[in-house]
């Protein structure tokens, strides 16, 4: 794509000390360019506050206003690497690779459960290890 | 200088407050004349037995001492007030505050005991009267009601029937089963319309076709207003609620999700009609005032923009 301005912008800058991060704001202007990816973003933000770790910046809940060109959304840049993966939500670490999603068969969970109302008490916890075993 | 400029100042705020403070004065010992007098007599009749004060409710019994410390230490506090000595650090500054807490912790205990305390004055009192009398017919209300259980009585109970008002002159009034608000300024349906027909009359006058006729007819000049082809009053109002949706979103730091319906309605609005979404606004407004053939009095026909985003789901129908 040829590179047009794409001008990023952030208001309401607030430093959150709670949760050891500062959160704002982001509008994005880009006229004439479909949605930015979040990774260009990242990089972008990255230079305007001096990050050190693009790792600790996470932006997200963009929406593109009536007519294009213009996207807002929020952003958060922890601390540190520790503090994100503290106080943020599983999926949005998957999204910037800080944590691997564990693919849990459905089929096997909802067997599980129907094999343990079978049973009450207890003996669950045994009969799930054998199971377990098993399968 | 300063000093004596001081002294004068106290001495004129003294000299306004002397007569209100010897009334005050005089008020608060007629006051107490009458309460030592009240209570000599409550004293006199208890020393004579009149009132068997043993064996009370002991909650009660708590709260009068505790008033009564109150009281005590705030007549102290007030002393040590008028002599002029300090206050500060003094144990009945303490007390008083401790003694007021109490007091404000057991009000709740307060009205939860109401009930209680209540019946047993009041069956405390039919109880002497009955000693008193010596009925005969005392043994069979014993066992009917027991005066000293708190448990519900079912014959109070007031049936719907015996609410009915038994008059002759035919004048029907309604059950009162469930409790409804009467609202004072409450507009019939007619009035209602007629209001809301007013209000179009004149926001008709004030921007549309009426407005044009009217300038003309009154010489005024033309008045012409950019751009108001392009964005509908749909549109306009779609704009608005979003913008509104937008602010409370960042000031919350949170994204509110978008139901069916929004996204409906966004999807006709984006659905591109090269701008000619405004060209119908007002035709209804300008059609309603002219007498259309087959016009029933008050409802007048429906001409909505041809598809709007919730025209099939609106549920209030303009019909005045």
């Amino acid at each position: 794509m040829a590179d047009k301005a794409v001008t990023i912008r952030t208001r309401k800058f607030m430093t959150n000390r709670l949760l050891s991060r500062k959160q704002f704001i982001v509008d994005v202007l880009h006229p004439g360019r479909p949605n930015v990816s979040k990774v260009e973003l990242k990089e972008k933000l990255a230079s305007l506050y001096e990050v050190k770790d693009p790792n600790t910046i996470f932006v997200f809940k963009f929406r593109t206003h009536f007519g294009g060109g213009k996207s807002t959304g929020f952003g958060l840049i922890y601390d540190s690497v520790e503090n994100a993966k503290k106080y943020e939500p599983k999926y949005r670490l998957i999204r910037n690779g800080l944590d691997t999603n564990v693919e849990k068969s459905r089929k096997q969970l909802k067997e599980r459960k129907n094999r343990a109302k079978k049973v009450r008490g207890v003996k669950k916890v045994r009969s799930l290890v054998s199971f377990v075993m098993v399968s | 200088m300063m000093e004596e400029t001081k002294n004068l100042d106290l001495d004129r705020s003294i000299k306004k407050e002397a007569p209100q403070l010897a009334a005050l004065l005089k008020e608060m010992k007629g006051v107490l004349d009458t309460v030592t007098s009240k209570v000599q007599a409550l004293t006199a009749k208890v020393k004579a037995n009149d009132f068997p004060t043993a064996g009370g409710i002991s909650y009660l019994e708590a709260k009068h001492l505790l008033l009564l410390n109150y009281c005590q230490s705030l007549v102290y506090y007030s002393l040590r007030k008028a002599k002029g000595l300090s206050i500060e650090k003094h144990p009945v500054v303490q007390s008083l505050i401790e003694i007021r807490l109490f007091l404000e912790k057991i009000r709740p205990i307060d009205q939860k005991m109401e009930y209680q305390v209540q019946k047993l004055t009041r069956d405390i009192g039919r109880a002497a009267e009955q000693l008193n009398l010596k009925e005969k017919e005392s043994e069979a209300t014993e066992k009917s009601e027991d005066l000293l259980k708190y448990h519900p009585n079912p014959e109070m109970l007031v049936s719907r029937s015996d609410m009915m008002a038994e008059d002759g002159n035919a004048v029907y009034r309604p059950p009162k089963i469930a409790p409804t608000l009467m609202e004072e300024d409450k507009m019939s349906k007619q009035e209602r319309n007629a209001l809301r027909r007013e209000k179009e009359t004149q926001r008709r006058a004030k921007e549309g076709y009426m407005k044009d006729l009217i300038d003309d007819l009154e010489g005024r000049p033309e008045e012409v207003r950019e751009n108001v082809g392009n964005e509908s009053r749909e549109f306009i109002r779609y704009q608005q609620q979003w913008e509104e949706r937008a602010q409370r979103e960042e000031e919350l730091f949170t994204r509110a999700p978008v139901t069916k319906m929004e996204k409906k309605k966004e999807k006709h609005l984006k659905k591109s009609r090269d701008g000619l979404l405004a060209l119908t606004d007002g035709f209804f407004d300008e059609i309603k005032t002219l007498p259309l053939e087959g016009d029933t009095g008050d409802q007048t026909k429906n001409f909505n923009n041809g598809s709007s985003a919730t025209g099939r789901l609106k549920k209030r129908k303009r019909r005045y």
